[in-house]
């Protein structure tokens, strides 16, 4: 069971944990999950402050797109 | 290039699912999705940034350092720097190395989303690494005990179930908490057990206690409750293998927090949920949507299978939930406020609800839906009682098989429901409504009728709430035919009562009710027929809205509108002889309906057997035409026994051939009339509408008859015909004569006073009656008219005050196109008369005085003697036209016409078909008389020669000498031209055949022309 590809899976988890710890020290507001998407994104090849503006954007418009909801809803 | 779009799809994958993630939009459809993609795409790939710089990133790493040193953050600081390092130095999942572009990458993004660090409050969480090795153990144990059970003595252990594993009591030696399934706990779950029942120890109880914990549902609706026990078998643990699977290969793949259940607590679940429970753990509601909680997981399927079995539950259950709410709202059980859509009309305060008339349609359609979710919820609850029972194995796809049907019918009902009544805008009204879900469920009901035996039941459902929601709608029809009132509080039927019109009202026949049609606006309401419109109105109006009204009504609709009509009429003119049917004994519209429809039922699936017998009948009537054949081939003397068994034989194969025939024509009749309601049509046809056809009759020959007979309805038009078209010839001739004589003298007869006596003195002696309803009116007309004599006569009006009802038929517009038929009638009766009363003696006696004065002048021209005849013979021509015309009008128009009229009146079904025949009557005299508008040019010409006429009489009268001799000249060459140009005219139009009432005074004109 302990191969050297479940070590280096361990090791990734890790680097993960770590991250995350980084994360929240910087308050970004990422979960683990966003964490995970956003670095298999880097590791695509997505520069990260196109992804970070992406991701400010689409923030941006889902709490707008709530708001607006929530205002419908109640009106 | 195949790596390359590898690449892409997984980037397109990682992007989407990024998407879905930050915006929380599940639908890859939605149109805000596919927007936040195509922005994501269009940065990714074309943005116009730096590629990340180490160095750069160092520094600001160091830069954070450097802040939280000043802000005094020692520990954060420290922390800072120590992670970051340690990030740099530890591997990615997909990158080789350390420190290297990507980590960099990965902090400097990090970087960018931060939000003022120094500002939060953080403190390092110590990392937990336990957990590897808590899983490892675990697995180890589960693939142990796999492989034990295979290999074990019970090698064809069934599929987990509650009551599955008794007999492998004793081959576990794991206690059992539940109904016997194995334990599987973790040492922490362990723990809690034992917190639980810690003061239970003593031996008699602990039975008591073991019964209680096998027997007690745990609570698995509270966070964090314990997992119930389950058997450690591979095939009940497919979830924990695909876990484990999911979380050996993606380095990623995050554990997440679970609630376990058992097979039988989904099920419950689903069941309440069915059954309109709205506190439920797997299923939760927010704002009328049914969803499935993420974490609900069983232990014997992976996570995407339950949830994709789940949501297909919880979609099913939304409908449900939905029909429940409408079902509430509307019969006011609801607690809730009601929302927007269904309440706007009225205000949401209830206690004005409940002063709203009740919306009977909606009332009717819940009751129907309601029976229907009765019978539903009792499949519920014994499929629940087969759960409790445990006698079978029940599981989740086996309930969902065995309510598959239901669930198609909900579907369904939930389609209708929805565009019927849900997808109305607030603040319709309620005859929008109303008409709307009929209409809905009756294209509903022909669309699965058109498919046939497959959608049986649907039909069959759908049906059930079509005669049950369009009852309201029944007794409203029925309360107007039956009784004249229309009762509709709600204001739901298609047809609404204007209440500023009295019923003894002129216009009660045409504004009293508005149909409204159903289309998008609501603003679309027409008139039934407009009183302006003339006799068309009603059918253009109709006509229009075909596709907009119940359509379902729409056969009959004039049928009831005229019955309900005239009932009410019927009703105000307290005529004694209408009996009161009585309402005891009478059966509704509804009661009817349904037993026709009953009956109609019960035949359809009668007549197979009936069919069947009569074949039989038929069967044996061939074989006794056989012997009979064969009796006649004897009595012929042929006694030929192979002609007859060849006959026999004929006569059998056509007989088969007959049978087999007949026997798929029971089959397409079986298909085509059992309960299924095929041809749903065909059986409102036969069901509905000669219920309604009887009523419509009765009604409207009841009006006829009271019109007729009571109100002497026949007796005012033929007042009109002998006033107005000059029938009556004796009185008024009275009347005119009188008039003309005023004119002849030279008198002024404009005077109402004077036009008023002689007529009320020509009327009162023949029909005293009438005299007071008749009166003459003069009306000032411009004097630029005037110029000509036959003129004169323009602006008498003549006026009959017809009583009330008769003047729904007899308007005043029927009125005026009588006047104008009554002034062209005056016009040539004066030109005939004026004509008539020429004496010879006058110009031959004129004549001769001046032959012995002036004899000298005038021999120099003509001879005095050749220019009276020419007068002579131009009086003969004129008398010829105009008596020609005279003729044509008064016999060949008036007079057949009327016949015609007189014919159809007696003939008229109903009020609106009578007001129709009068005014066709009264266009087709119009027209043919040549008042029409297209028709002016010839009026013209016939003015011309009246006219002509008139100024001939006048010389004539004025005598011998008071004109002159190229008047003459004039008058002849005026008169021939318009003759020509008449008869050319007429005989165009005779010859093009489209006239033919025009023949005879074509043919007559001609003649005189000939001897011209």
């Amino acid at each position: 069971m302990a191969s050297p590809a479940s070590a280096n899976m361990n090791a990734v988890r890790e680097t993960m944990d770590v991250l995350l710890e980084i994360s929240r020290l910087l308050n970004t507001g990422l979960d683990m999950e966003s964490l995970s998407i956003c670095v298999r994104l880097c590791e695509q090849g997505i520069n990260p402050e196109a992804l970070s503006s992406v991701i400010k954007e689409l923030r941006k418009a889902s709490d707008s797109l709530k708001a607006s909801e929530n205002g419908t809803s109640q009106g | 290039m195949a790596h390359w779009s590898r690449f892409e799809k997984e980037l397109e994958l990682e992007t989407r699912r990024l998407i879905s993630h930050f915006t929380s939009i599940q639908d890859e459809e939605d149109q805000n999705f596919q927007m936040a993609l195509k922005f994501a795409w269009s940065n990714f790939k074309f943005h116009r940034f730096l590629d990340v710089n180490r160095h750069n990133v160092q520094r600001s790493i160091n830069g954070i350092h450097e802040k939280l040193m000043v802000h005094s953050d020692l520990s954060k600081a420290e922390s800072w720097l120590r992670l970051t390092e340690e990030f740099l130095s530890s591997p990615l999942p997909n990158t080789e190395g350390t420190k290297s572009d990507v980590h960099y990458s990965v902090v400097a993004l990090l970087l960018h989303l931060s939000d003022s660090p120094s500002n939060t409050n953080y403190c390092e969480r110590p990392r937990l690494k336990e957990t590897e090795k808590e899983d490892k153990f675990d697995w180890a144990k589960y693939l142990m005990e796999g492989e034990d059970i295979d290999t074990g003595p019970f090698p064809d252990t069934p599929e987990w179930s509650e009551d599955e594993s008794e007999e492998e009591d004793s081959q576990q030696p794991l206690s059992r908490e539940d109904s016997g399934i194995q334990v599987d706990r973790t040492p922490q779950e362990d723990h809690e057990q034992n917190d639980k029942t810690p003061s239970v120890n003593e031996m008699g109880e602990s039975d008591s206690r073991a019964w209680l914990e096998q027997h007690i549902v745990t609570s698995y609706w509270v966070p964090n409750s314990p997992r119930f026990p389950h058997s450690l078998h591979l095939h009940s643990n497919l979830y924990n293998v695909w876990d484990q699977h999911l979380y050996n290969t993606g380095p990623l793949y995050l554990p997440e927090e679970k609630s376990f259940f058992t097979e039988t607590q989904v099920i419950r679940e689903t069941l309440w949920l069915f059954s309109g429970v709205k506190k439920l753990f797997i299923f939760q509601h927010n704002d009328g949507k049914v969803t499935v909680r993420n974490d609900v997981v069983v232990t014997h399927l992976t996570n995407n299978c339950l949830h994709s079995v789940l949501e297909h539950i919880a979609a099913y259950g939304q409908a449900v939930s939905r029909l429940q709410k409408f079902i509430d709202e509307v019969t006011g059980h609801s607690a809730e406020p009601c929302p927007p859509g269904l309440n706007s009309s009225s205000s949401s305060s209830s206690s004005k609800k409940s002063s709203d008339p009740p919306f009977r349609t909606y009332q009717a359609f819940v009751w129907a839906l309601y029976k229907y979710f009765t019978s539903f919820k009792e499949e519920l609850n014994t499929i629940e009682k087969d759960v409790i029972a445990k006698d079978e194995t029940v599981t989740l796809s086996s309930v969902l098989e065995r309510l598959s049907p239901h669930l198609a019918q909900i579907t369904m009902l939930h389609r209708v429901f929805c565009i019927g009544v849900a997808d109305v805008p607030p603040g319709t009204p309620n005859v929008l409504r109303a008409s709307h879900l009929l209409n809905t469920l009756y294209k509903a009901i022909i669309e699965y009728d058109s498919v046939g035996e497959a959608s049986e039941q649907s039909v069959a459902l759908l049906f059930s709430l079509w005669v049950e929601t369009v009852r309201p709608y029944l007794e409203i029809v029925d309360e107007w035919i039956v009784h004249g009132h229309l009762f509709d509080p709600a204001k739901e039927f298609i047809i609404q009562r204007n209440k500023d019109v009295p019923v003894n009202h002129r216009d009660f026949w045409y504004a009293t009710y508005t149909l409204y049609s159903v289309s998008e606006t609501v603003e679309s309401e027409e008139r039934l027929s407009d009183a302006a419109s003339g006799s068309s109105g009603g059918e253009q109006a109709s006509s229009s809205r075909q596709h907009t009204m119940v359509s379902f009504l729409k056969p009959v609709l004039k049928q009831i509108i005229m019955a309900g009509k005239s009932m009410q009429l019927l009703r105000n003119l307290d005529c004694k002889e209408t009996a009161q049917p009585d309402d005891a004994e009478r059966k509704s519209l509804y009661t009817l309906f349904l037993e026709s429809v009953q009956t109609r039922l019960w035949h359809g699936e009668e007549s197979p057997t009936n069919t069947v017998t009569k074949q039989q009948a038929t069967k044996k009537s061939l074989i006794k035409m056989q012997s009979i054949v064969a009796r006649h081939l004897e009595l012929d003397d042929i006694h030929d026994p192979l002609l007859a068994i060849n006959f026999a034989r004929l006569y059998l194969e056509q007989n088969d051939f007959h049978e087999k025939f007949s026997v798929g024509n029971v089959i397409l009749d079986r298909s085509s009339e059992s309960v299924t309601c095929q041809t749903f049509e065909l059986t409102l046809r036969s069901c509905l509408y000669p219920h309604i056809e009887r009523r419509y009759i009765e009604c409207c020959g009841n009006l006829m008859r009271t019109l007729k007979k009571d109100y002497r309805l026949l007796g005012y038009l033929q007042a009109m015909r002998n006033y107005f078209l000059l029938e009556a010839g004796d009185t008024m001739y009275d009347f005119y004569t009188a008039i003309f004589d005023k004119v002849l003298e030279k008198e002024s007869w404009q005077q109402l006073a004077f036009l008023n006596v002689q007529l009320q003195e020509a009327v009162g002696q023949r029909q005293p009656e009438d005299s007071n309803r008749l009166s003459i009116f003069l009306e000032t007309i411009d004097p630029a008219r005037k110029k000509q004599p036959v003129n004169n006569l323009d602006g008498l009006t003549l006026s009959y005050k017809v009583p009330w009802p008769v003047d729904i038929v007899m308007s005043s517009e029927c009125q005026k196109i009588y006047n104008q038929v009554f002034l062209l009638l005056l016009q040539i009766k004066w030109a005939k008369y004026s004509l008539d009363t020429l004496r010879f003696s006058d110009l031959t006696v004129a004549a001769k005085t001046q032959e012995g004065g002036q004899s000298e002048e005038s021999t120099a021209k003509e001879p005095i003697n050749q220019q009276i005849h020419r007068m002579f013979l131009l009086r003969v021509k004129l008398m010829h036209f105009v008596n020609s015309l005279h003729n044509y009008i008064m016999t060949r128009i008036l007079h057949s016409t009327g016949l015609e009229f007189q014919h159809q009146v007696q003939e008229a079904k109903d009020l609106d078909q009578l007001i129709k025949i009068h005014y066709r009557y009264l266009s087709t005299i119009h027209d043919r008389c040549l008042l029409r508008e297209k028709v002016s040019f010839v009026k013209e010409a016939i003015m011309k020669v009246l006219n002509l006429v008139l100024i001939f009489s006048d010389r004539w009268q004025a005598g011998f000498g008071a004109w002159k001799i190229e008047s003459i000249d004039k008058m002849e060459s005026d008169f021939k031209n318009c003759h020509m140009f008449l008869v050319t005219i007429l005989n165009k139009a005779v010859c093009r055949g489209s006239f033919p009432h025009l023949e005879s005074l074509a043919l007559s004109l001609m003649a005189g022309f000939e001897q011209c």
